[in-house]
């Protein structure tokens, strides 16, 4: 048992100044060092004794860290630490990508989202990360800087396992990249928790809906998972069923099952596996429902 | 209008929303807490080596390693315990001497510079444990056989209201034997049966338990602590460690939440033990939040087994109920909600033959004490949901069951006392309609349930026969008013409400009273515990009577100087006036010097300082075989909730959207604090109901933070809350007042379950009624179908 008078370990820190420091500083002490943005998750951690780095490494405030610009020719580029905060309530955001606007205001609590950046969520690969799935379906990039320069990794090879991620030794996430959006697309992002605010997802759904003629259904949807498997998942099942035959209320809900088969949770404290099966199901068909509705409303 | 008449249309402030007196000090911050407290160069900081171990005997504890460590200045070890420690069964020691029995109990401290290095320091001493079979279920521990948690029980000092069973795991078992139940069940139309379970919960204050303790060179103790009893602290401490009550002073800031945790001693007793090592030295002992999980007290669990039986009329013939409290390592507090949930068992109705077990279990889980009920939340969560069983079998309205089945002002209750007036009808009858009881309304959408359902409850202040307050009142030069008073704001707004008594008893301005805070046991006048929703009414009573004591001599000094008859007198805003002369003169021209006698014939009077105490005295035992006696209890604060409610099938979500909360207060002396405390009452009744759980595997807490310990925020609440002052008096409260700090939150949980069950015809039987739990229940009613 861990003692429950955890305390902050004493610890070195350092500003970055240049991303080539950052990645020297990784490649000489890989396991002494971690990097350090909001901070919300990793002095918790260090905290509990569950992590105990010998140095932090801000790289917050590195050129390009916390800007959000839009193209309406390429799309939209974050830097890794922009806040919560500072997503959801950017009006390019709000405007083009209100689904990620809508993930990232869910996240714990305002206070928290003040803090809490879009790359750490992401970095840490938490099954449970909030913006994860919306991440997943506006098939975002995420872009590493690392000993041989920059490199983007799609969004759905970035998550490799509980708190794994598909870095090299020395990279760091500086941007996430997210393309123009299909045409007429709507997009929802359920999340259940226990109770109605400042929860960890127990299951997290981001659905995305758009017209798409080369498909039989004459849509697409790309559907999402939190907290129900080892990483962040695509439900690529559902996904084909909706696409391959007209949307019915039956179309709907074969794909809420199948998006409940793609999830894998386990039990915990927070919930069974076997009711986040069942919420799987059930916010993937509201999910999906709403979404519908949006996109029948205008064609 | 002249001064005289004027003074006649002086407002008294009883019964008026008057804003609280803590408020500006409390928004500015001004207002001092026990962290906030300044003790210079010279603080130093304990902190305690904990048992892993649930059950388990300790074969050596070596502090030498943390004891070279540079910046440690001591440690203490069970040695240093010197005598049993306890509120109404003296039976642990604030250091383990021999064994351990929960997860968190204190082996050894040590006293350090600074924070972190007392943390590292408790990792180098070394403890050697022969790890025992624990009991994990009250069940079990019940069971001969079970591990023996406590083979002294025997020989520990016991209240003689408590009834411990030595050789076994029971630490009181309380009976109730009233008619003949048995037979009784014969003559039911309907009888059901029925267990429920209630988990762990958790007081969870916003401020941590804190503690600084001083001993001074010749042996004397200063405890600044936050703190719901100093007094009981102080004479706890005192007899624990052989000293006099003289030599320990407990000064008691503001306290930031109490829900009963910070009744009684806990973390207290780990400073005063190692503060005797550092003679001179102030030490300092805070708990995390997640210590606060594992450490401080809990709210016992429960499994109650009840059966009732009902003539097809309505009319309740029989009940039955074994109550089995998880009541954890140590039962010296809990032992006397066993009692208080023995002597309520019935809830509050007419019920004529009673068989009641309570059995105060130990077990190797957290220790469970006082919280917001005192064990009224945990048996009404049965009681109430059993009745609307009941109800359903009859095919009985269930406020109309209610109505008829509940106790009324002349009744007996369950354990032979004849019943003060009280609205509980009232109460009901309110509650229920302010939901529209009886009318139909639409869910919001096809995947909702709506539901309506109600709970009542009652519930006494549970304490020694002979717990008193006492109060003064000390005027200064401008006549401005100190009083002294021994019980806490913990928030529930006891300072403001004692001002408006002695402002109105006085009658002075309420701005001229200002309450001698911090409470000081050197100073202050002798409290029992800030516990049992009991201030307003016993502490209430001191004041007006210290109050009337120094009206009195005002009225005499007065009545001398101007050769009239102190009847003729009276105080008035401010100043004392004649009704028969219209003579009027300001108390600031007389209360501190006097005043002068006719012809120079020297002065008369003196600085006025009036004092009061109150005492019930007519509390009489209950036989211990039968639980029937005159009079076991002071008085019944009784009241209802009413919830209208929707849950979503889909997700097993419960959405409060109305909870009418009905309370029969005797007098609301100040009716927004009233109404405060039933929509806080509401809110953590709720939390409870549907979120909390301190989830034990092995007698470890799974879950000790809030990031899996949820409670009930702001987007929680129900949508609408409706508070309703209900106010028939109480013949010894003062104007009238009974308490109701703790009430509100005993119906909130039942009553839900009742609302749930009427929207989807599935009852939850244990607390917390979680989405996961609610669908599953669902699921599983549609799987039957």
């Amino acid at each position: 048992m861990n003692l429950p008078h955890p305390g902050l370990p004493s610890f070195d820190y350092i500003r970055a100044q240049t991303l080539e420091q950052v990645v020297d500083l990784l490649l000489k002490h890989p396991t002494d060092v971690r990097l350090f943005m909001g901070g919300t998750d990793i002095l918790v951690q260090m905290r509990d004794g569950l992590l105990e780095p010998k140095t932090l490494v801000d790289v917050k405030h590195l050129p390009g860290m916390t800007t959000i610009e839009f193209d309406p020719d390429v799309g939209l580029r974050l830097g890794a630490a922009t806040s919560m905060n500072a997503v959801a309530q950017h009006q390019a955001v709000v405007e083009n990508y209100p689904l990620l606007a809508e993930a990232a205001n869910t996240v714990a609590s305002y206070q928290l989202r003040n803090r809490a950046t879009v790359g750490g969520n992401l970095c840490n690969a938490s099954p449970a990360a909030d913006t994860a799935p919306a991440i997943l379906v506006l098939e975002a990039s995420l872009i590493a800087f690392g000993p041989s320069g920059e490199r983007s990794i799609p969004a759905e090879k970035f998550f490799l396992g509980p708190g794994e991620s598909a870095f090299n030794q020395g990279e760091l996430l500086t941007r996430i990249d997210i393309p123009l959006l299909p045409k007429g697309c709507h997009g929802r992002y359920l999340k259940l928790g226990r109770n109605a605010g400042g929860d960890l997802a127990l299951v997290g759904v981001a659905v995305l809906g758009y017209p798409d003629e080369t498909v039989d259904s004459d849509y697409r949807f790309r559907v999402a998972l939190a907290s129900v498997a080892p990483t962040p998942i695509r439900a690529l099942k559902a996904e084909e069923i909706l696409a391959g035959k007209s949307i019915t209320d039956e179309t709907l809900q074969q794909a809420s099952d199948a998006a409940m088969d793609a999830a894998e949770p386990i039990d915990d404290v927070r919930a069974s596996a076997r009711y986040r099966k069942a919420m799987v199901r059930a916010l993937t068909r509201r999910a999906l429902s709403e979404v519908w509705a949006m996109l029948r409303e205008e064609n | 209008m002249d001064a005289v008449s004027k003074s006649h249309v002086f407002p008294s402030p009883i019964g008026e929303s008057v804003t609280r007196v803590d408020a500006l000090e409390k928004v500015t911050g001004e207002a001092k807490f026990t962290d906030d407290l300044q003790f210079g160069a010279g603080l130093l900081y304990g902190q305690v080596v904990r048992s892993p171990h649930p059950h388990a005997i300790i074969k050596r504890v070596d502090v030498s390693r943390a004891l070279a460590l540079p910046g440690v200045r001591a440690a203490v070890t069970g040695e240093d315990s010197d005598d049993h420690i306890g509120l109404y069964l003296k039976d642990r020691y604030i250091f383990c001497r021999d064994r351990v029995r929960f997860v968190g109990d204190p082996v050894a401290g040590v006293i350090a510079v600074s924070e972190s290095i007392a943390d590292e320091a408790c990792r180098l001493v070394e403890v050697e444990y022969e790890v025992l079979e624990p009991v994990l279920d009250p069940l079990q521990g019940v069971q001969e056989g079970a591990p023996l948690l406590h083979p002294d029980l025997g020989e520990y000092v016991v209240a003689d209201f408590i009834d411990p069973k030595p050789g076994t795991n029971i630490a009181n078992h309380f009976k109730v034997r009233k008619g003949d139940v048995e037979a009784a069940w014969s003559k039911c139309d309907v009888i059901v049966e029925c267990d429920f379970r209630v988990p762990h919960v958790q007081h969870v204050p916003l401020e941590t338990h804190v503690a600084v303790a001083r001993v001074d060179q010749t042996g004397k103790i200063i405890l600044w602590s936050s703190s719901q009893s100093p007094f009981a602290q102080r004479n706890l401490i005192a007899e624990a460690l052989n000293m006099s009550q003289s030599d320990i002073r407990v000064i008691a800031p503001y306290v930031g939440g109490g829900f009963g945790s910070k009744a009684g001693v806990s973390v207290e007793g780990t400073a005063v033990v190692m503060a005797r090592k550092v003679p001179g030295h102030p030490v300092k002992m805070r708990l995390t939040r997640e210590e606060e999980f594992y450490c401080a007290f809990v709210r016992q669990g429960l499994i109650a087994r009840t059966k009732v039986g009902a003539k097809s009329d309505g009319e309740i013939l029989a009940m039955k109920t074994e109550y089995y409290w998880d009541a954890g390592a140590y039962t010296e507090y809990g032992v006397n909600i066993t009692r208080a949930s023995g002597y309520s068992s019935t809830g509050p109705y007419r019920i004529p033959n009673v068989h009641a077990d309570s059995y105060c279990v130990y077990t190797n889980h957290p220790v469970g004490g006082p919280m917001r009920g005192f064990g009224m939340p945990e048996i009404h969560w049965g009681i109430e949901q059993i009745m609307d069983m009941v109800a359903d079998e009859l095919g009985m309205d269930k406020v109309a069951f209610r109505l008829k089945n509940c106790l009324r002002g002349g009744d007996k209750n369950v354990t032979g006392m004849t019943m003060h007036p009280i609205g509980l009808a009232e109460c009901i009858e309110k509650a229920s309609k302010a939901i529209n009881w009886g009318e139909k309304a639409p869910a919001s959408a096809p995947h909702k349930r709506r539901g309506k359902g109600l709970a009542i409850m009652w519930k006494a202040p549970a304490m020694p026969p002979n717990a008193g307050s006492s109060a003064w009142v000390r005027f200064n030069e401008d006549a401005t008013v100190s009083l002294g008073i021994g019980g806490q704001e913990i928030g529930q707004g006891s300072f403001t409400v004692a001002t408006q008594m002695a402002a109105a008893t006085l009658g002075v301005p309420l701005d001229w009273i200002h309450i001698s805070a911090p409470v000081d046991t050197k100073y202050s006048p002798y409290e029992w515990q800030t516990v049992a929703s009991r201030l307003t009414w016993s502490m209430g009573n001191a004041i007006v009577q210290a109050a009337e004591d120094a009206r009195r001599q005002i009225l005499d000094i007065v009545a001398a100087y101007w050769d009239e008859d102190p009847n003729d007198l009276d105080v008035k805003d401010g100043q004392v006036i004649s009704f028969k002369s219209e003579n009027a003169i300001p108390l600031k021209d007389m209360v501190v010097y006097g005043l002068p006698l006719p012809d120079d014939q020297g002065w008369h009077g003196g600085p006025i300082i009036g004092h009061g105490n109150f005492m019930p005295t007519y509390i009489t035992s209950l036989d211990n075989e039968t639980g029937q006696g005159q009079r076991a209890v002071v008085h019944y604060t009784t009241g209802c909730q009413a919830v209208d409610l929707e849950v979503d099938t889909e997700t097993g979500q419960i959405h409060l959207l109305r909870v009418a909360s009905a309370f029969d207060v005797g007098k609301a002396i100040n009716p927004d604090q009233v109404r405060a405390q039933m929509e806080g009452g509401v809110v953590q009744g709720a939390s409870t109901a549907i979120l909390e759980c301190l989830q034990l595997k092995d007698g470890v807490p799974q879950n000790p933070s809030f990031t899996d310990y949820r409670i009930a925020t702001s987007v929680d609440i129900p949508d609408e809350i409706i508070p309703i002052i209900v106010e028939v008096p109480q013949d010894d409260g003062p104007w009238g007042a009974r308490g109701v700090g703790e009430h509100p939150m005993v119906p909130t949980a039942p009553a839900i379950a009742n609302a749930v069950a009427a929207a989807l015809g599935v009852r939850i039987l244990e607390m917390p009624m979680t989405p996961e739990k609610v669908f599953l229940a669902i699921q599983e009613k549609l799987g039957e179908a």
